[in-house]
């Protein structure tokens, strides 16, 4: 036979009124949570790509500062500056006679321009976004925890 | 008591749930309606994009050792925002005489009564350097300090006036190797586009993809920024120095003959890479629009490849060169020359009137007979004649990466404007037009063991941050590698026995004048005359091909004495540019490496 136990007493009233309130109240407190976590995130989300947009705009005139100088400096180095300031130093194209040509070991004489890297070679990817940001939770922990153990561990045997 | 407390809270909790689903309807209907449609979308057109017209940064081009002979250098438009102009006056003082500036339309610009819709900017002038807006700027700050906001009238205001850097084409060796460059109409910002030379050409890779793009005002919407590439760098076969160099040279000989006009090129037989190329006249093409001034009645901006005129004795060099080739003559056929040839219903003459008696093939070169050569071309036969000029590319477009080339048809048997003279005539190079880039691509078959390498000035393409490199290409194979040689060592024994002014000490040089009368009327003289040499070495292992044109010379007629020491003298510093060491160093460093 089964015995059915009954509690001997009951909750004081004020702990029951501030259960239902409590209860009432936990969605809207949770609702409340979620808005400013959402808030916040927006306006960390907002201020980041303002700049973002920032410096794409200071990226714009990096580049045009860098195409100015690099014809500024064109300018000065050009055929006609250059002739004068060699004329200037004393310098004055050699006579025929007056030039020898000798052997130089190991020089392969001028290379013409290479102003960038060829195509291929060792050219690696590079990551704008930080990884934080594209992992899953579970793989931050297990990157940050057990990799991080792992590597310390390798590192001391 | 209890009661009272639990109907009070459940009222309040059935208020505060009925404002808030009655909230949250309003929220629905306000998402719904279509007014909140049309604000959305107004919102969006206003607010999220900005439409902007985009021009990528236009190329360098650099020369082969990296030399920038075009690039782009920071400048500026100035405007008025219309709304915030307090002191039209002040504005139309300070700027008058800016860019030729007029007072009164400086004025009338900034009176302009604002409107948001119609009329919020004025620009006022543009291509500002840099120094102009730094003491502009000073200007401004001083007068708002003495006067914030431009509140009080008396007092001088340049609030208003803006300022918006952009880039322009800049050339920083001006007319240097203009005729090869070309131009960029940078004064036209939207529509600006590439005129002549490497600039047309290349005009698309040069510029890049100008758009109009949407930027996002929205920080949202981050990752639609238009990502817009600058336009491609070029890297060209063209050596500054070199160029120099020869466009110095060829100003003084022209000056000295009192020529009309000049052209030198030359070019790398082994690859078709034109180290330098140039002609007269030439302009300083940061200033462009000037170009009608030097350029009148239809004269080409470059000569050397848009300009054709009958080559005269240069072009037995590919007579010969065929004729030996097709087997039709070789080093021991003998030519008796009379010093007159009866062919077509016309008489041909040397350019002597006279007869030079038994001559080998070297001796018909030597002496630039036109009878011998004549003759040559007719026992090759008209057929095997022209069938070797197409293939020396003759009368076809050689194709150079530069805007305007232009060629003369070849006339061949069949054409209605072919008679049979021609064949006679053709073989010394009357009859005939080429451009000197065509006829200096056809003699680099001799120069370079029978092949002609496709004549380019572009060496590398510089795109995306990676630099691709092009290739040599074969345009054709006319001769044989045996008879460009044999042909290569009698032009060189033909310039050692007459003792030419295209000599070059301390190298062997292979290479032929040429002197083509110019047809007043219809009637060949020689009063007005192309004088011409075309020349290559060192002859063991040819790296240069050197094509001299000097135009309608008054000092003397003759290739051979305006040409050929033109050519002499370019070579003789070419060498040295090259890093090429005369026979004697030569053997020293031979004997110093033994």
């Amino acid at each position: 036979m089964a015995k059915k136990n009954k509690q001997a007493y009951k909750q004081a009233p004020w702990r029951r009124q501030i259960q239902s309130i409590g209860l009432s109240l936990l969605p809207v407190v949770s609702i409340a949570v979620l808005i400013s976590l959402y808030l916040i995130i927006s306006a960390q989300a907002a201020a980041a790509g303002l700049e973002i947009m920032n410096l794409h705009f200071e990226e714009e005139d990096v580049l045009r500062d860098i195409a100015n100088l690099r014809t500024e400096l064109a300018w000065a180095t050009s055929y006609t500056e250059m002739h004068k300031r060699a004329e200037k130093l004393g310098y004055e194209p050699p006579e025929e006679s007056k030039v020898h040509f000798m052997t130089i070991p190991g020089y392969q004489g001028q290379n013409p321009a290479l102003i960038a890297p060829p195509p291929g070679g060792d050219a690696k990817s590079i990551h704008f976004i930080n990884e934080a940001y594209n992992q899953s939770l579970s793989t931050w922990v297990f990157q940050t925890f057990f990799m991080d153990r792992q590597h310390t561990s390798g590192g001391i045997q | 008591m209890k009661k009272d407390t639990s109907g009070r809270l459940t009222l309040i909790g059935i208020s505060l749930s009925l404002a808030s689903i009655l909230i949250i309807l309003q929220m629905v209907r306000i998402q719904n309606s279509t007014k909140h449609q049309e604000l959305s979308e107004w919102a969006d057109e206003e607010y999220s994009y900005a439409v902007e017209n985009y021009y990528p940064e236009r190329g360098n081009i650099y020369d082969r050792w990296g030399r920038l002979l075009a690039g782009n250098e920071d400048v500026f438009e100035v405007g008025v925002m219309l709304e915030y102009v307090a002191n039209p006056e002040t504005i139309a003082q300070t700027l008058q005489g800016i860019n030729d500036l007029d007072y009164q339309e400086i004025l009338q610009a900034a009176s302009k009564e604002y409107d948001s819709k119609r009329s919020v900017y004025a620009v006022l002038t543009d291509f500002l350097p840099s120094g102009v807006i730094d003491a502009l700027s000073q200007i401004k700050q001083d007068y708002e300090l003495a006067n914030p906001y431009g509140k009080r009238d008396s007092l001088p205001s340049l609030r208003g006036v803006v300022w918006y850097p952009h880039l322009k084409r800049s050339y920083p060796e001006n007319s240097l190797a203009s005729n090869i460059l070309g131009f960029f109409s940078f004064m036209d910002r939207e529509n600006g586009i590439g005129y002549y030379g490497v600039e047309e050409y290349y005009d698309d890779l040069l510029a890049g993809n100008p758009m109009d793009t949407f930027m996002p005002r929205n920080p949202y919407l981050i990752q639609e920024l238009p990502d817009v590439p600058a336009g491609a760098s070029l890297v060209l076969t063209i050596d500054r120095e070199i160029q120099a160099m020869v466009e110095r040279k060829l100003d003084e000989a022209v000056e000295e003959h009192e020529a009309a006009s000049g052209t030198v090129v030359i070019l790398d037989p082994r690859n078709g890479e034109i180290l330098a190329m140039a002609s007269q006249p030439r302009v300083n093409i940061n200033q462009y629009w000037k170009f009608e001034d030097e350029f009148k009645d239809k004269t080409p901006f470059n000569r050397a490849i848009s300009e054709t005129y009958e080559p005269g004795s240069v072009f037995k060099i590919l007579t010969m060169a065929a004729a030996f080739d097709n087997e039709t003559v070789d080093e021991k056929t003998i030519f008796n020359d009379p010093g007159r040839f009866e062919y077509g219903g016309s008489t041909i003459y040397n350019w002597n009137r006279r007869g030079w008696g038994k001559q080998t093939m070297q001796g018909c070169m030597q002496h630039s007979l036109n009878v011998c050569l004549a003759w040559v071309a007719t026992e090759m036969g008209k057929e095997d004649f022209y069938a070797y000029m197409q293939d020396f590319g003759i009368g076809r477009r050689t194709n150079i990466d530069l805007g305007g080339e232009e060629i003369w048809p070849l006339s061949t048997p069949g054409d209605s404007d072919w008679y049979p003279i021609q064949l006679a005539t053709n073989s010394f190079g009357q009859g005939v037009a080429v451009t000197p880039i065509q006829m200096a691509a056809a003699v680099s078959a001799v120069a370079n063991d029978g092949r002609i390498m496709k004549p380019h000035v572009l060496k590398a393409i510089i795109q995306d941050g990676r630099q691709y490199n092009t290739s040599p290409q074969v345009l054709s194979v006319p001769l044989k590698a045996e008879t460009a040689r044999l042909m290569t060592d009698m032009l060189v024994k033909s310039l050692k026995e007459e003792s030419s002014l295209a000599l070059v000490p301390g190298f062997d040089i292979a290479g032929k004048t040429g002197t083509a009368e110019i047809p007043v009327d219809g009637v060949y003289g020689i009063e007005l005359t192309n004088t011409s040499f075309v020349g290559w070495g060192p002859t063991e292992d040819p790296q240069f091909l050197v094509y001299v044109w000097i135009e309608q010379p008054d000092s003397s007629p003759w290739g051979s004495v305006v040409a050929a020491p033109v050519f002499s003298e370019i070579t003789a510093e070419l060498v040295r540019y090259l890093d090429l060491p005369d026979k004697s160093d030569f053997e020293t460093m031979i004997a110093m490496d033994n």
